[in-house]
């Protein structure tokens, strides 16, 4: 019975969970129907009013498809899965079963074998797998195989019918003992499924593999970890930065994004390895997982959108479901009989399968907090005033109703202890404020490191979500559950005031003119009245653009605009006030200022198409040619690169004549040229050029329209309330804490070991705040046993937290502006960041005369668990108020001092007990 | 809220244009790489000098191709894998704002980068395979750096199959941000390619037209000698000779660089920080003040409008250390710390002088040593916000309580009957004791050589409040606190109250509550209690401290309703 399972059902099943989402999905009416019966109090969540922007379509869970594949020399290529020739066997009534249960997990498990609710687990058939998959290999292990030994990653475009292809790839170990032990238990695995399952060995022909030296690392290099190396030697360096300031603002912020662009730059190129012949060669596995794009273009485009964006955790994902199979493969071992070894293993692998559909589902179409309080005062200073006083409303009713334990205070302890992206926040300023207080000039510092050493902000917004900017990185996520939807909302909402991060604007960069720029030889016709604002001005360089915060957001701009947005940059950027008016021929041709010579080479249109290419393309206007002219070797000096400066002046006319000629000659002749033809001795070539100075182009200009982007972890990871727990957000709320109970230690364990943030992670923690029980608990991954079944520790109110919030909420109560209060909380989060400043340098001199070696050994040896003989004491001594203000110090530290940042933290629980007059 | 919005205009990355030559292989055609003006950063290592280039990298790229395309033994390269001539020198272009400068040649400039992007063109046209072989591909480790490649055909009437097959690749080594760029980069390099093809699709065309003559010209004009560039005559004809595109490579460049700028400002990252203090817009607002006056007399505007950034920290930094840079010149006895001076006047002393200096009176002191006088001032002020202060270090007459809180006279100017039989101020005579041997003794003994006496008639008891000052002297009695503890604690307490000085204005001043209420809110803020008269006066007087600012801030959000509420 080779029922069309997969497709009909599972698209029946998926489909519906859909419409609580995203209601006004047309076609689903019936689906809708056997929703709603079951779960009618998830629909019309509010949040579902106007979250999820990038979710515009419904997504279907069979869109997922896995494929698993063996590269193998002896045997070629293999198939060791492929979730679309799979098929279940034993479910009597699928339509009704499957139809019934809501796209959560508990149905996603119900797929696999250790479904509870199940008397046995469900069979599957492996039937032929489709046509496809001889071409989906090919593209995942590539023509030529490559030696590399680290996992890869691979990411295909397919046009037709449209999919996206993420493929990690891996060598399994032969005769090298630097992989790590779970790769070899999968190859062997690989191996004995080999022998038992359905084989379909391509024919593909194996060439021979590009030597690519191999690296000592573990298999799993790109996980992140692999850049530690280099990112903890950029650590041991002290910074340039104005972090030792007390005043400086952004010292830890600059910190964090300095070393990330340094451990991202090119310049300093790959880090060389030795190559190990001995390395090379082997079986490789690959793990792919294929979507399916919708096809309506504008779904299509906002599901890419979502997609790399937030790949990274897409790609932690995939290393769960990468390690479940690895897990089905070990257990299948163990099974003798072989048709129940291949049952067991499609079962696993199905299980897995279902969990990561049900996470990818989850990370597209679950609700989101509309309007996170933090990011909408950033963004939207026009309604900041309600913004406030909303918000001051929600904290004060959040207030009343948890007056009896204090559940806000413990709560908020929790969180600005753990999410700590506000400490940079409230850190002081030096800098003068710029025509009204809410405006500052960009600081100097970060601002040049944003433009100079660019990194990505994408990723310092995910750091900012889970907290981790101090050393050792810890990341930290808040649940909050409860059963009254509206009270979890409220707390959510307040939190989002609390959990921070930078607010991101996508640039919609437009190539001046549309797309000219980028278009060498554009040849669709331009509006010519676009055109008119393009050419710069020959004889005004665009180093005189005024160079001011304001102005570098379109400093760039300066040629083709679309209409709408000249006006504006006529207002701000001088160069397009005095634009040439159109004449694109004039603008092909060199400019005024050019030497004879440059017109001769380039400058001379000949030729219908060549005029034709002028004439179309704007771009044209601007290359023009400038040397030998005296503003040649202005631009180089204003360049400020001394190299090109002075190639530049030691240029003669005479030289260019010579050059050019050459350059004419060579261009026009046939033959291909005599000398260093080679690439080998193209270096000669790189040489000889470096001698000479470039031809300088104007940078094309190209101008910018904001948008506030929604593709962005702030609004995509403070999540509201959800129907069911999930790993991924900064925050979120669930109404029964089961699923989370089950799956949160695996969780953040998982964490730990591939961290989405591209960093190595010492310790996940999950901040869990129950309504009903008014209790908040701190779970980490490192700590395991705790007594009666809780998750984890109880969280201790800090005194410090909880007049900080009584204070603001009775300002509020005696009718203060509530723009003013939230202003008097930020003023009273300064207080606290003060109040650690002075703990961390008490602790400072406290650790250079008390430190104990032992201590200090100890630390070195085992930097995150706790010290032996301090526990006990460290654990009476520990209060909230010491805690947080731990958390803090750690923060502002100097990232790299990771000693001393865990010296201190014992010292803070020892020896803060005694001073309590710091605090 | 301080908004700071930081631009990113440029990506750490590369762009190379790639073409699969059929005579030789995966070539890369043309290079475009930004270089970095100098950091501000530790010494990079291997940066860009043509005279570096690692053997160990060269070989590393160049074995690749010879294993994948057979072709070690070739050594030639036709126009087909050119882009600029052997002596074309290339192309750059500045970003005059950040110094970045992208330049293109045939082959990246920067040695540590030429393997890789053999690496990457050899990947893209070699080894990964695309569906339908045009379309984007991301692939790439950590050794090679990761790539974004797109791949094309362009018309060639004379080519095999009458195309040739290029690609585009974009290297970085930040893998996150590249994936996050890849829907960019697409649409981007999409456009570039399209326009490309279809400019040579345009030359194919014409070429048809002509095809029989052309392919007779062409067989009749090779030689036997040549043959086998002949039969692959097609391999030789450039990517300007399909495009007929004079400028085909400084548009290339233009655009390639574009993308680069344009892929790193895509995003636009908006980060806070904290309010500046009350104590840094102050030193600001008499900063500008300042020169304000003084570009008044000389004339010179340009000077004075250009505060901001180093300037203004220089200035600000000298304004803090404002006598401790005059000590330096006085070599003589001065007072180091707020703990050194209640240590030489006595822990009573102290206690009632720093009360006056917390309450607002005029706090004068009388000696011959004005070096001594200023550095008590300047160990004095920072109880104070520096709103708060206003010193006449050394004045050869009196100076009225308006015009100073601190003043120092020399030791025979008289003190007015109205100052001397006023509660609101404190009069401290240094007097010294003996002066001969003063040479021998180091400067905490000279001290001791002085002796202090002071007087106030002020009546009310001093040993009740401010809370701030009950706290402070726990701090400075806590011999375990170092120095740099104390003065970061008295910051705190400083900021604390600050905070409660900005709610009492709002309360009282701009909103203009009622006693009771104000009341309600001195309990709030924990002013209430025993010393709550001290606490009160300390508010009070410190409210004249406030920035103008913050307090022109406050009254135009109530006045003007208007409502973009910030710090």
């Amino acid at each position: 019975m080779l029922l069309g399972v997969g497709k009909a059902h599972t698209g029946t099943c998926w489909h519906a969970p859909t419409v609580w989402s995203w209601a006004s999905v047309v076609g689903l009416k019936m689906k809708f129907k056997i929703w709603r019966k079951n779960t009618s109090r998830w629909l019309f969540i509010p949040e579902s009013a106007s979250w999820n922007s990038w979710a515009s379509a419904e997504f279907d869970l069979a869109q997922i498809r896995l494929i698993v594949y063996q590269d193998c020399e002896r045997r070629g290529r293999q198939v060791l899965f492929d979730s679309k020739a799979i098929h279940k066997l034993d479910s009597s009534e699928p339509t009704a079963d499957e139809s019934k249960t809501t796209p959560n997990r508990s149905n996603a498990c119900q797929i696999g074998c250790q479904a509870s609710d199940k008397d046995k687990p469900p069979s599957y058939q492996y039937t032929r797998p489709a046509s496809d998959v001889n071409m989906l290999g090919e593209m995942m292990f590539g023509s030529v195989s490559m030696s590399y030994k680290g996992s890869t990653l691979k990411i295909h475009h397919i046009r037709s019918p449209p999919q996206l292809m993420i493929s990690k790839v891996f060598s399994t170990r032969f005769g090298s003992s630097s992989v790590s032990g779970s790769t070899s238990t999968l190859q062997d695995s690989f191996e004995s499924m080999c022998q038992t399952f359905p084989s379909h060995s391509s024919s593909m022909a194996h060439s021979n593999p590009v030597d690519m030296p191999s690296r000592g690392h573990s298999e799993d290099g790109d996980s992140g970890i692999a850049r530690s190396a280099s990112l903890s030697s950029l650590l041991a360096t002290p910074l340039p930065s104005p972090g030792s300031s007390l005043s400086s603002g952004c010292a830890s912020s600059f910190q964090r994004r300095y070393l990330r662009s340094q451990a991202t730059s090119l310049q300093h190129g790959p880090v060389p390895r030795c190559s190990n012949p001995a390395m090379i060669r082997r079986k490789k596995i690959a793990i792919s997982i294929i979507i399916s794009l919708p096809e309506r273009e504008e779904e299509n485009h906002s599901f890419q959108e979502f997609f790399f964006s937030h790949f990274p955790l897409f790609e932690s994902h995939m290393n769960k479901l990468k390690t479940a199979i690895e897990r089905a493969m070990i257990v299948c071992r163990r099974i003798a009989e072989s048709s129940q070894r291949v049952q067991v293993y499609l079962c696993r692998v199905m299980e897995a399968l279902g969990e990561f559909r049900m996470t990818v589902w989850n990370l597209y179409m679950a609700p989101r907090i509309s309007e996170p309080v933090w990011l909408s005062m950033i963004s939207q200073s026009a309604e900041r005033n309600l913004l406030c006083q909303r918000f001051m409303k929600e904290m004060s009713l959040l207030m009343e109703h948890g007056a009896k334990t204090q559940f806000l205070s413990v709560l908020l302890t929790a969180v600005l202890t753990h999410h700590l992206a506000w400490v940079p926040t409230v850190m002081p300023s030096n800098l003068p404020p710029a025509k009204h207080a809410c405006q500052k000039p960009t600081s100097q510092t970060v601002d040049h490191l944003a433009k100079s050493h660019p990194y990505n902000p994408l990723w310092a917004q995910l750091g900012d979500l889970y907290g981790a900017l101090g050393s050792p990185v810890r990341v930290c996520r808040t649940v909050v559950v409860g059963r009254r939807r509206e009270l979890v909302q409220r707390v959510l909402y307040v939190l989002s005031y609390f959990i921070r991060c930078s607010d991101l604007q996508e640039e919609h960069v437009q190539p001046q003119g549309r797309d000219n720029s980028a278009n060498p030889c554009m040849s669709q016709t331009n509006d010519p009245s676009t055109e008119k604002h393009f050419s710069p001005p020959p004889d005004e360089p665009f180093s005189e653009v005024p160079g001011t915060n304001e102005k570098a957001q379109i400093s760039g701009v300066g040629v083709p605009i679309p209409c709408m947005f000249v006006q504006q940059q006529q207002d701000l950027s001088k160069d397009t006030k005095s634009t040439n008016p159109p004449n694109s021929l004039e603008a092909a041709n060199v400019g005024p200022e050019s030497s004879e010579t440059g017109q001769e080479c380039f400058g001379e249109v000949s030729g219908e198409l060549e005029h034709i290419l002028a004439n179309q393309s704007p771009l044209l206007h601007r290359v023009q040619f400038h040397i030998g002219s005296p503003r040649e070797a202005d631009n180089a000096g204003q360049a400020g690169n001394l190299a090109a400066m002075g190639a530049g002046r030691g240029f003669d006319k005479c030289l260019h004549q010579r050059l050019l000629t050459d350059v004419m000659r060579n261009e026009s002749s046939d033959s291909a040229l005599g000398d260093s033809d080679d690439e080998e001795t193209s270096l000669q070539e790189v040489y000889m050029a470096s001698e000479l100075m470039e031809y300088d182009l104007p940078l094309p200009k190209f101008e910018v329209e904001s948008r506030a982007s929604v593709n962005h972890f702030g609004r995509s990871l403070l999540g509201g309330y959800c129907p069911q727990y999930m790993p991924d957000f900064a925050l979120h709320g669930i109404s029964s804490d089961f699923r989370l109970k089950q799956y949160l230690m695996a969780d953040l364990e998982h964490t730990v070991l591939h961290p989405a943030l591209d960093e190595p992670v010492a310790e996940a923690l999950c901040i869990v705040a129950d309504t009903d029980r008014l209790s908040v608990q701190v779970v980490s991954s490192q700590r395991r046993v705790f007594e009666g079944g809780r998750l984890g520790r109880d969280v201790m109110m800090s005194n410090l937290i909880h007049t900080l919030i009584t204070s603001v909420l009775q300002l509020f109560a005696l009718n203060i502006a509530a723009d003013f209060c939230v202003m008097h909380l930020e003023d009273r989060l300064q207080e606290v960041y003060f109040k650690s400043r002075s703990l961390a340098e008490y602790l400072r001199g406290q650790t250079r005369v008390h430190m104990s070696s032992r201590i200090r050994t100890h630390c070195a040896r085992q930097p995150f668990s706790p010290c032996p003989a301090f526990t006990k004491q460290s654990d009476c001594l520990v209060c909230p108020d010491e805690r947080l203000a731990v958390y803090v110090c750690v923060c502002i530290q100097l990232p790299g001092d990771d000693e001393s940042c865990i010296i201190l933290e014992y010292l803070m629980r020892l020896c803060l007990f005694f001073h309590k007059s710091l605090i | 809220m301080l908004i700071n919005t930081f631009h990113f205009l440029q990506m750490n990355a590369l762009v190379a244009l790639c073409h699969f030559c059929e005579l030789h292989g995966p070539r890369t055609l043309f290079c475009t790489e930004a270089v970095h003006p100098p950091s501000p950063s530790p010494p990079q290592a291997g940066s860009a000098i043509p005279g570096d280039r690692d053997p160990e990298a060269e070989r590393e790229g160049e074995g690749l191709t010879m294993r994948a395309n057979s072709s070690a033994t070739q050594r030639d390269m036709c126009e087909g894998c050119r882009s600029l001539p052997a002596s074309h020198p290339g192309f750059v272009s500045v970003d005059n704002e950040t110094g970045i400068r992208y330049l293109s040649h045939q082959h990246p400039r920067q040695a540590q980068l030429f393997s890789v992007v053999r690496q990457a063109c050899v990947r893209s046209l070699s080894c990964e395979v695309c569906p339908g072989r045009e379309g984007p591909i991301f692939f790439g480790d950590e050794q090679h750096g990761f790539v974004f490649s797109h791949t094309f055909f362009i018309k060639d009437s004379l080519a095999r199959g009458f195309q040739r097959w290029y690609s585009i690749v974009v290297v970085a080594m930040d893998r996150i941000y590249l994936i996050n760029s890849w829907p960019f980069l697409l649409r981007h390099l999409r456009l570039t390619i399209q326009s490309l093809q279809s400019t040579a699709l345009k030359v194919f065309d014409s070429e048809q037209c002509v095809c029989p003559q052309r392919v007779m010209r062409m067989n009749s004009a090779f030689s036997p000698a040549v043959f086998p560039h002949q039969r692959s005559g097609n391999a030789a004809r450039s990517l300007t000779s399909l495009t007929q595109h004079p400028n085909l490579w400084g548009s290339l460049h233009s655009s390639f660089s574009w993308l680069l700028k344009a892929c790193g400002s895509r995003l636009t990252e908006k980060l806070l920080e904290g309010a500046p203090t009350e104590d840094t817009l102050v030193l600001i607002e008499r900063q500008t003040e300042q020169e304000e006056e003084m570009s008044g007399w000389d004339g010179s505007e340009g000077e004075g409008s250009n505060l901001q950034s180093g300037q203004s920290e220089s200035a600000q930094a000298k304004d803090f250390q404002f006598e401790d840079g005059k000590q330096d010149d006085f070599i003589g006895p001065k007072f180091k710390s707020l703990r050194h001076l209640r240590q030489v006047l006595g822990a009573a002393d102290f206690r009632q002088l720093t009360w006056h200096v917390l309450m607002g009176n005029q706090v004068i002191w009388r000696g011959s040593d004005s070096g001594l006088i200023q550095s008590a001032f300047s160990v004095l002020k920072a109880l104070l916000p520096v709103g708060c202060v206003r010193a006449i270090p050394y004045s050869p007459h009196y100076e009225e309580a308006y015009r100073c809180n601190f003043l120092g006279l020399s030791p025979d100017v008289p003190i007015p009957a109205h100052v001397s039989s006023s509660e609101f101020s404190v009069l401290v005579d240094v007097l010294n004791a003996e002066k001969g041997c003063a040479g021998q003794l180091t400067a905490d003994e000279v001290l001791s050589l002085y002796q202090f006496h002071l007087s106030s008639t002020n009546t009310q008891p001093t040993d009740k409040g401010p809370t701030l000052l009950n706290k402070m002297e726990v701090a400075l009695s806590n011999e375990n606190l170092s120095v740099e503890v104390v003065s970061l604690c008295l910051l705190c307490l400083k900021e604390e109250w600050m905070n409660k000085v900005k709610v009492l204005f709002k309360f009282s001043k701009v909103d203009g509550r009622g006693k009771e209420d104000t009341q309600r809110v001195l309990g709030l803020l924990g002013a209430t209690g025993p010393g709550e008269e001290d606490n009160v006066r300390l508010l009070k007087f410190w409210m004249t401290g406030l920035s103008k600012l913050y307090k022109s801030h406050l009254m135009t959000a109530v006045r003007g309703g208007e409502r973009t509420l910030s710090q």
